[in-house]
């Protein structure tokens, strides 16, 4: 092996190592972090970046151009899917938690109008108000009819 | 490829290894531990990247290309996973703050 | 869009014409293409083609060295030698109006760690960040209005 292989190797090793490291500072951050949305923050990002870094050093080591896609796809995805992913969780956490117990000492949403426990809520109120003025069984007879 | 791998790179992959299947233990602790639903769907789908993770590293191991489609669909899949429990735990809530449903239900 | 159709048949007729039907033949199809119509520029005024293009690149770029900057100070607080962690939820007034805006926003907020959004308001002028270091709402708001939210205007406007 020459020179410029043994460069190129190092760099693929230390691309592993980074990812592998900023995916073990992800797991120690849900372990060691105050409450689910802020472990989220250590989980979905330094876990992506990590991942990242892994299929970066994938598309380096292997020489075909076809590796090289396969790996871009794949971040790709992962870039895409991650913050669906974590705005989808963080939204479930914030509405399943109870107003009462602390997530964030500092919180402008909590109580607001926008409050996603509120608008449950309201949502619901809304549906029984449709429920009492208008009767099942009017619902039930324009069903026959159509 | 050539398919030679210096003593460097080795060693590096065998570090990598290591801190990658530290990284599974934590995160199977958070598992078993996390107090509320949430913190276990975040160690769930926490898992399900440093599994991609894990391929990867295992492709570049093994020198074989082929573990690298395995690693392409476990990301596709894992997201699904995550968003349906996510989906699930809205539902829950939405259900718990929602007392009168009984009566809905015997409407509808 | 037309440009961009044009662009796309050069890199085509560049593949046919040197039989070369890969990836690596596309991408310079792809790019002799652009170049030959930037050069062309002045035959099609008032086309936004070469700044939606470029500017998606320069935001990629720059979207990557926040995430690696931001990940640095939140792999330093879980080690325990960086800043304290101050879980916050602030509101962040939006600019950006259209679905596709508001989408690109969230999903830069998500994964620039440290920020990650968690609700749109209903009339989607608010959206409501979670951050890690909340010790002052007006210096998140200002991070996310100035930095991010004005370069996502200029490239989509």
């Amino acid at each position: 092996m020459n020179m410029a292989e043994h460069l190129h190797q190092a760099l693929v090793g230390l691309l592993a190592v980074g990812g592998a490291f900023f995916c073990l500072v992800a797991a120690l951050g849900v372990v060691r972090l105050p409450d689910a949305l802020t472990r989220m923050h250590a989980s979905s990002k330094a876990g992506a970046l990590g991942c990242g870094m892994v299929l970066v050093a994938v598309a380096l080591f292997f020489p075909g151009i076809d590796v090289l896609a396969r790996a871009i796809a794949a971040i790709l995805f992962l870039l895409l899917s991650t913050p669906v992913a974590a705005h989808m969780i963080g939204r479930a956490i914030y509405a399943s938690e109870p107003p009462d117990s602390v997530i964030a000492p500092y919180d402008e949403l909590r109580g607001s109008a926008d409050d996603p426990a509120v608008r449950m809520r309201q949502a619901h109120a809304k549906g029984a108000e449709k429920h009492a003025a208008q009767p099942p069984s009017a619902k039930i007879r324009t069903g026959d009819v159509t | 490829m050539s398919g030679e791998i210096s003593p460097f790179l080795s060693w590096c992959l065998v570090l990598a290894l290591i801190m990658l299947f530290m990284a599974f233990a934590l995160t199977v602790l958070r598992v078993l531990r996390g107090p509320t639903k949430g913190d276990r769907i975040v160690a769930i789908d926490l898992f399900g990247v440093l599994a991609v993770a894990f391929i990867a590293l295992f492709t570049l191991y093994q020198s074989r290309i082929v573990f690298l489609d395995a690693a392409i669909a476990l990301a596709l899949v894992a997201f699904f996973g995550t968003v349906a429990y996510a989906r699930l735990m809205e539902k829950q809530a939405a259900e718990k703050l929602a007392p009168t449903r009984e009566a809905e239900n015997e409407h509808g | 869009m037309t440009l961009f159709l044009f662009n796309f048949l050069l890199a085509i007729a560049w593949m046919a014409f040197n039989a070369d039907f890969s990836l690596t033949g596309f991408v310079a199809g792809f790019a002799l293409g652009h170049l030959v119509l930037w050069l062309a520029r002045p035959l099609y005024p008032g086309q936004r083609y070469f700044h939606v293009l470029w500017g998606s690149f320069g935001y990629i770029l720059w979207l990557v060295k926040e995430i690696w900057v931001s990940s640095w100070k939140v792999a330093r607080s879980v080690l325990g030698f960086g800043p304290a962690v101050r879980p916050a939820v602030v509101a962040v007034p939006l600019d950006v109006r259209t679905d596709m805006e508001i989408t690109l926003l969230a999903s830069s907020v998500t994964l620039t760690p440290g920020t990650l959004s968690l609700d749109v308001s209903p009339d989607r002028r608010t959206l409501y960040v979670h951050t890690m270091f909340g010790e002052d709402a007006a210096t998140v708001r200002d991070d996310i209005k100035l930095a991010m939210e004005r370069r996502i205007l200029e490239l989509l406007r």
